[in-house]
């Protein structure tokens, strides 16, 4: 027993450096084998050539990335960055009212309204989108209801329109958004904001002086969590879009499924990971110190 | 992380290589699968209700099926290193693709009992002259209707061009059906490699694309039951499978002709549990289990001894078992080489992009 305490405290001090990195290790070690490794073997695959049938042929060259730059997958680019774009700023619209809520006004009954807004997220979002069909399908809930009611006199087309697609990004990403927005209002100082009304300040004044500008960083930090994992997203306008949705996540998922052409689904993997990149050392050099 | 010394830098390796090895050491403990089973990657609605349990029941053998909606997947997911499987579906065009990247090996000759009970049109095929594959099932592309929403009764694969059915239609999600149609509808024969024409296709089902609301090779189904769609391109047995559900819905071979398929039953490359699955196919060949399944898929049975055992309805439908006439019209898809193929995949991808 002793010897077991007396490694549990070895370990746990954090006064050895070879006891920290076991405690790193296996994280570690994970993440090099089916992270590391994985992502070097995609690099790798991206400078392939696709041969006969698709086999992976591997004479290096940049014709990949070359195709890449087609014009044809402009709109493609385009679309993508709308629908990520379009969700992130809804996420933030429906959110921050929410997180605020969450934060300074909903006292004991806080912790059910966060397991309410986990849940649909411990859903899998396969059966959570087929939901969505059965509910905005021309026979669906949703169009009973309002035939039923009399709203309307022939079901609406809500299913495979942007609408639908828009939708289920919103509805999965929502959570991505509004966790970091509460975060960070939770660590506002409620002393800053009640000095501001010492001072004078109305409600308004407050929020838009304390409250909102410190909170901007769970701002920032939830428009990225939303919009970086939107851009490769394939399901959902897979299942909820139609043919005139295809985004980027389909057109790589379509190269390893579909097409059989690999190294080109990894090299647009590759440019899709580098802007990813990119984007967040540019936000990291404009970020404020915080 | 930061810079660790020598010595810790070395108690961190050690702890990194050793982790990955446990799973390694816990399989090598395991001793191997002496059970007898035979593992069947197979189409999803494509295997008879009774057909695997009753093999169960008389040999011991179990059959796992684990299933697939798209045979390009399926190849992707064979090539990727997917192994375990014993038996494998593989449509006729797919045969040389699936042979040259070595992922089946050819039925041991002499061996199946009851091969002969196939129909003469279906031994020494073109697509597989050597008989490597024993066909399963066959069946034709035509197109689905729903006889109540629509006033008129497509006719012609054009019919899926007009613009009246707007974001009433869905497309086989399936590179060879549509390009197909396409080449069809342009009077392109198949065996080309001008450029020129694969722009012509590209174009045609482009024009296409803002009329069709889905494309889809199962999910289309449940669509067309639930009337979210009216209009689709469809496999014959699936379509029956789901008028089942929805008695508006039906079938028609399209008046330029169309394309049959056969799906064929292939060994996976080195699988094990050979035997046994020998003994499957045997007994899938068997006129009374053959008409049984076919009954059930409502596909057509290429098992000439299984016709007269097989449901009159189905048996004297011309939209399952086409008429001499019409049989002669039915083209098998061409056998593409590899750089046809990557024409085919490319024009294909094109339009789905744009």
């Amino acid at each position: 027993m002793r010897t077991l305490d007396r490694a549990f405290s070895w370990l746990l001090s954090g006064r050895r450096q070879a006891a920290s990195h076991l405690l790193l290790a296996p994280a570690a070690a994970w993440l090099l084998i089916f992270l590391v490794l994985p992502a070097l073997g995609l690099i790798a695959l991206s400078f392939a050539k696709n041969g006969a049938y698709g086999e992976i042929v591997w004479s290096p060259g940049l014709q990949n990335y070359a195709r890449a730059f087609d014009a044809k997958y402009i709109p493609v680019l385009l679309r993508t960055l709308g629908f990520a774009g379009g969700t992130t700023i809804l996420c933030l619209l429906l959110g921050y009212p929410l997180a605020y809520f969450l934060s300074f006004q909903a006292g004991r009954w806080r912790n059910a309204f966060i397991i309410g807004l986990m849940v649909p997220f411990w859903t899998s979002a396969l059966v959570a989108f087929y939901s969505w069909m059965v509910i905005l399908g021309k026979e669906g809930l949703l169009n009973s209801a309002l035939l039923r009611f009399g709203f309307i006199s022939a079901p609406l087309g809500i299913l495979y329109t942007p609408f639908s697609v828009l939708l289920g990004l919103v509805y999965f990403y929502l959570p991505f958004t509004v966790l970091p927005l509460y975060g960070s209002l939770e660590k506002v100082p409620r002393g800053l904001i009640e000095a501001a009304y010492d001072l004078g300040a109305d409600r308004r004044t407050a929020f838009f002086k304390v409250t909102f500008p410190l909170s901007l960083p769970g701002v920032i930090a939830g428009a990225l969590l939303t919009f970086i994992p939107c851009l490769g997203d394939f399901l959902t306008a897979e299942i909820l879009g139609g043919p005139r949705f295809y985004l980027l996540g389909n057109l790589i998922s379509n190269q390893f499924l579909m097409a059989q052409d690999w190294p080109f689904g990894a090299a647009l993997t590759c440019l899709l990971l580098f802007g990813m990149v990119l984007g967040l050392m540019a936000y990291r050099r404009w970020e404020p110190d915080a | 992380m930061s810079a660790p010394d020598g010595v810790s830098r070395r108690d961190f390796i050690k702890a990194a290589v050793l982790l990955p090895l446990a799973p390694a050491l816990l399989a090598a403990c395991r001793r191997a699968d002496s059970r007898r089973v035979v593992n069947f990657f197979n189409w999803s609605n494509y295997i008879g209700k009774d057909t695997i349990p009753n093999f169960s029941k008389r040999t011991g053998v179990e059959v796992r099926q684990d299933l697939f909606a798209d045979e390009e997947e399926m190849f992707a997911k064979l090539r990727a290193g997917a192994r375990g499987y014993d038996l494998i579906i593989v449509g006729d065009y797919l045969i040389p693709r699936f042979r040259s990247l070595n992922l089946i090996d050819p039925m041991p000759p002499g061996v199946l009992q009851n091969l002969d009970n196939l129909a003469p049109r279906f031994r020494h095929t073109t697509f597989d002259p050597d008989e490597t594959t024993v066909p399963y099932l066959w069946g034709t592309t035509g197109i689905a209707y729903n006889r109540k929403t629509l006033k008129t009764k497509p006719t012609s694969w054009r019919d899926l061009w007009d613009p009246k059915y707007k974001d009433r239609i869905s497309m086989l999600d399936n590179v060879r059906d549509c390009i197909a149609v396409a080449m069809q509808l342009l009077n392109i024969k198949q065996t080309t490699r001008d450029p020129e024409d694969f722009k012509k296709i590209r174009d045609l089902l482009v024009q296409q694309k803002p009329l069709v609301k889905m494309y889809s090779s199962s999910s289309y189904l449940n669509s067309l039951v639930a009337g979210e769609i009216d209009l689709a391109m469809t496999w014959s047995g699936d379509l029956f499978q789901a008028a089942r559900d929805n008695p508006d819905l039906d079938y028609v071979l399209p008046k330029e002709g169309t394309y049959m398929w056969v799906d064929c039953l292939a060994l996976m490359r080195g699988s094990h549990h050979r035997k046994d699955t020998l003994r499957f196919i045997d007994y899938l060949l068997e006129p009374q289990v053959a008409a049984d399944n076919a009954n059930f898929v409502r596909y057509a049975s290429p098992n000439e001894k299984a016709w007269p055992l097989a449901d009159p309805v189905l048996r004297k439908d011309p939209r399952v078992y086409p008429p001499k006439r019409m049989m002669d019209q039915l083209m098998l898809h061409h056998v593409l080489d590899p750089e046809q193929s990557e024409m085919w995949s490319e024009t294909w991808a094109d339009v789905k992009v744009a």
